[in-house]
């Protein structure tokens, strides 16, 4: 009896664990999936693959930090912020063109007042919203006011605010000299005042774009179709869709012929995909490291601020010139890359005095120098203390990750000891003050540079990391305040390097620079991409900027 | 009830087991099984601890990179073959199996002496205080154990300290109930009882007379708890919530394998789930031996 009672009892078991394996199998499935949604995107894939055959549609896998939190509404960022690009739905005052200097969308003209404080724009007058009302400079002007008003993403504290004079003239008043203002209206979509409900705009858009938004179904994909009353050139492509898609997702997607544009990183460059070619987009999406300039100590609040070795601008330069930007780019990105010498490259404000070469026994010399000399395990000393650096990265960012280790190899081939730390953003900031952070930057506005080098009014140092010179700063402020985009232009190139100071390695070298990233993307054979102007960081949109402008020579994916 | 749940569901079947070996295996052979028990625990026992040792001292190799070797599968020279980085993962995999028994065995003793405290104070100090310790038993069994392990450990900044912290202070609950259920039994023990008229104070009483009695089952609990504490170490760190991805962490090495997974990557994630998988069967076989030799019901066999 109890020999048949354990035997039952076993097969029971059995049969429990045999359900159990099913349903963990039956997990597994739904969770390789990720949570359904992108077997969902696969059928909406399919499906707009099918009905898209013709020559005029696309579907693009993007990363899924690109989908927009806040919807397509200008006041809350769309478009502008970290990851600038255009806004497609919306049109603007400005573009910026392929070489980065400014071009005119809805605008035909605009002035400056001598004191750099009144712009008066003049704009089209053919332009429609998509629900036929007129686009006029009242719509401009309230686009303006509002996205001041709300937007936290972009930030324009510099404008005072914004009236119409007429129907197709706007006059911007300043609170400040801002000759850069250009950029900014190149990211700003002009929102119909008509029609304009916080609430709802965001997923319900009106614009007077290229594009119109068709569909939008939140974590999964956005379907876009061209605007038939656009005032410019027809976009060739009718249809856009793009999916938010994870890496390994959109690599799977692209193997299965289900996307024509896949976003893809240096991990998957050494792969081939049947029917598709990589495609490599220069950028200015930068990494480099902040080397606090200042000694250690503590701040009001605490912190630790600054860095006994990195204090010593000969270490500083020593670090910029013992650094092989090309062995990173072939070790780490596949060769998906360029050297990076200023936050800048290539950008019309760019000062080529930035760039270095690569020299270990220059930098050795320097550390020399600097009076840290080389000790018997290998690392240097001065005066009884270890050359040190504690590095940080973002964690979860493998390429960053990547990046910090050849550099503390590198480092450590110098004599400066290495540790590394991966770090969350919410502590990295403050952690940055005192120990170097691999970040990434890159935009389509010289703002940039103010941002990182000038000093924080009121304080004694810039924002991201310990570092001030009057004379950078004096040279970006009259960038600012200058008359023409040209002469500001030279002005940024001064704060650089002006002969005697600044920011490069005859300066000050507060950050080294070591590499761009170049944007990857798996794209259909027979899918002409239009000419991409230089990527900023952040690799979504701006790939898209002139997606109107693509074309197929030949549609192979009818399988 | 979770964790402790799978010991003592296994308890049952283990005795019914008994009466047909006995049948199989005449007199005489009862003694060889406390040999080889025995024999078994010090082999596990050794390997554990050479997996231990061994990881401190490939710690340097586990984390140096080398981009002239990336991405190699299994061979001659790199056995579990190298990550993106050029990492060698054999030497990261026993790095990080080490690195997870250590903070095992620390999560493990501390949750233990936790358990031991709450549990007989909840049974000695009286009806109050077995309230409290009651209720802060089933408070902490009530939320899922991954879930209390990730805000213990954000809420200690992560890292080390929260690992650690959040796994030690979540898995002494099942163990503090049984040795609760335990001393309330011992102490309608006609030896306790006398003890206590003859004068013996309360400490005196659990610390002589109880603890004793309580080893056995403490030291099975113990040891049962470094199977959960090395997995929630590693689920934790997997997703993310756990130790930095610039340590050797097991956590850490499924969790980046996963990105490399689609490009054909097997190696990256097979050999290090696997060695967790052994290291954690090999101390659940642990605690389950030492529970036959301890247990006055079984110690004989």
């Amino acid at each position: 009896m109890r020999k048949r009672n354990k035997k039952m009892k076993q097969a029971a078991s059995v049969l429990l664990s045999a359900a159990l394996a099913l349903g963990l199998l039956a997990g597994c499935r739904s969770g390789n999936a990720s949570g359904g949604q992108t077997s969902g995107n696969e059928t909406n894939a399919g499906n707009a693959a099918g009905s898209g055959a013709e020559s005029d549609s696309v579907i693009i896998a993007m990363d899924p930090n690109s989908e927009p939190e806040a919807g397509f509404d200008p006041a809350y960022g769309w478009g502008a912020g970290e990851h600038v690009h255009e806004p497609l739905i919306q049109s603007t005052l400005t573009v910026t063109d392929t070489d980065l200097t400014i071009g005119y969308d809805l605008a035909t003209d605009h002035n400056v007042s001598e004191d750099g404080l009144t712009w008066t724009v003049t704009i089209r007058d053919d332009v429609s919203f998509t629900d036929g009302e007129p686009l006029t400079a009242e719509d401009v002007a309230f686009t303006y006011n509002t996205v001041k008003e709300t937007s936290s993403v972009n930030d324009l504290t510099m404008l005072d605010y914004a009236e119409a004079q007429d129907d197709t003239t706007v006059i911007f008043h300043m609170t400040r000299p801002f000759s850069i203002w250009a950029y900014t209206m190149a990211i700003v979509g002009i929102i119909p005042e008509h029609a304009y409900d916080s609430a709802t705009y965001g997923s319900n858009p009106i614009g007077s774009g290229r594009y119109i938004l068709k569909q939008w179904d939140r974590r999964q994909q956005v379907i876009l179709e061209a605007n038939p009353d656009y005032y410019g050139e027809a976009p060739k492509m009718k249809q856009v869709t793009i999916l938010f898609m994870e890496e390994d997702a959109a690599f799977l997607a692209a193997q299965a012929g289900q996307v024509d544009v896949a976003y893809t990183s240096a991990t998957y460059s050494d792969q081939e995909v049947e029917g598709y070619s990589l495609a490599a987009y220069e950028s200015v999406d930068n990494r480099g490291f902040n080397l606090p300039a200042v000694s250690a100590g503590t701040d009001e609040e605490g912190r630790t601020v600054g860095n006994d070795l990195t204090s010593d601008v000969l270490v500083r330069r020593a670090i910029n010139i013992g650094v092989d930007r090309q062995e990173m780019i072939d070790n780490v990105l596949n060769g998906y890359g360029s050297p990076a010498y200023s936050v800048c490259d290539q950008l019309p404000w760019y000062n080529e005095a930035s760039e270095v070469e690569y020299d270990p026994e220059g930098a050795a010399a320097l550390l020399d120098q600097a009076g840290w000399t080389l000790g018997e395990d290998g690392v240097r000393e001065k005066d009884g203390v270890k050359a040190e650096l504690n590095l940080l990265y973002a964690v979860g960012d493998s390429v960053r990750q990547a990046l910090t280790a050849d550099f503390a190899a590198q480092m450590e081939e110098l004599g400066i000891s290495c540790t590394m730390e991966g770090v969350g953003w919410d502590t990295a900031y403050d952690r940055a003050l005192s120990d170097p952070l691999l970040w990434g930057w890159g935009a389509h506005t010289p703002m940039e540079l103010y941002n990182i080098y000038h000093t924080i009014e009121g304080t004694d140092s810039a924002e991201y990391s310990p570092y001030s010179n009057p004379t950078v700063d004096e040279y970006m402020d009259r960038a600012l305040a200058s008359s023409s985009l040209e002469e500001s232009y030279e002005l940024w190139k001064l704060a650089q390097w002006d002969g005697t100071t600044g920011v490069t390695q005859e300066g000050d070298i507060p950050w080294v620079w070591l590499v761009n990233i170049d944007h990857l993307y798996w794209v259909r054979d027979g899918l002409q991409v239009a000419d991409q102007k230089i990527h900023p960081h952040g690799h979504g949109w701006s790939l898209v900027n002139n997606v109107d402008q693509w074309s197929w020579t030949e549609r192979n994916d009818e399988l | 009830m979770r964790h402790f749940g799978n010991t003592q569901k296994m308890q049952p079947d283990v005795r019914k087991g008994r009466p047909d070996r006995k049948a199989e295996n005449p007199y005489g052979k009862e003694s060889n099984r406390r040999k080889s028990t025995l024999l078994f625990l010090a082999a596990a026992v050794l390997i554990l601890a050479a997996v231990t040792a061994a990881g401190i001292l490939l710690e340097g190799r586990a984390t140096e990179t080398d981009f002239t070797r990336t991405n190699l599968a299994p061979g001659p020279g790199h056995l579990f073959g190298t990550d993106w980085m050029g990492r060698d993962m054999l030497a990261r995999t026993l790095a990080g199996l080490s690195l997870s028994i250590r903070i095992g065995v620390l999560t493990a003793a501390v949750s233990a002496v936790i358990a031991l405290l709450a549990g007989t104070a909840a049974a000695v100090l009286g009806r109050k205080a077995d309230a409290v310790i009651s209720w802060c038993i089933d408070l902490v069994m009530g939320i899922p154990h991954i879930l209390l392990v990730m805000l213990i450990s954000i809420a200690c900044g992560r890292g080390f300290t929260g690992v650690v912290a959040g796994v030690a202070l979540s898995h002494w609950c099942s163990l503090a109930r049984v040795i609760r259920g335990e001393v309330i039994q011992l102490r309608q023990a006609p030896y306790i009882l006398v003890a206590e008229k003859l004068g013996v104070s309360k400490f005196q009483n659990v610390r002589r007379h109880m603890i004793p009695h309580l080893l056995p089952q403490f030291l099975t609990g113990l040891i049962l708890l470094f199977p959960h504490a090395i997995l929630h170490e590693a689920s934790v760190t997997f997703l993310g919530f756990g130790l930095s991805s610039e340590q050797p962490a097991i956590g850490v090495i499924l969790s980046e394998s996963m990105q490399y997974l689609t490009t054909g990557r097997w190696w990256l994630a097979l050999f290090p789930g696997l060695a967790l998988v052994l290291t954690v069967i090999l101390f659940a076989l642990l605690g389950e031996r030492i529970r036959l030799l301890l247990d006055p019901a079984s110690v004989h066999e």
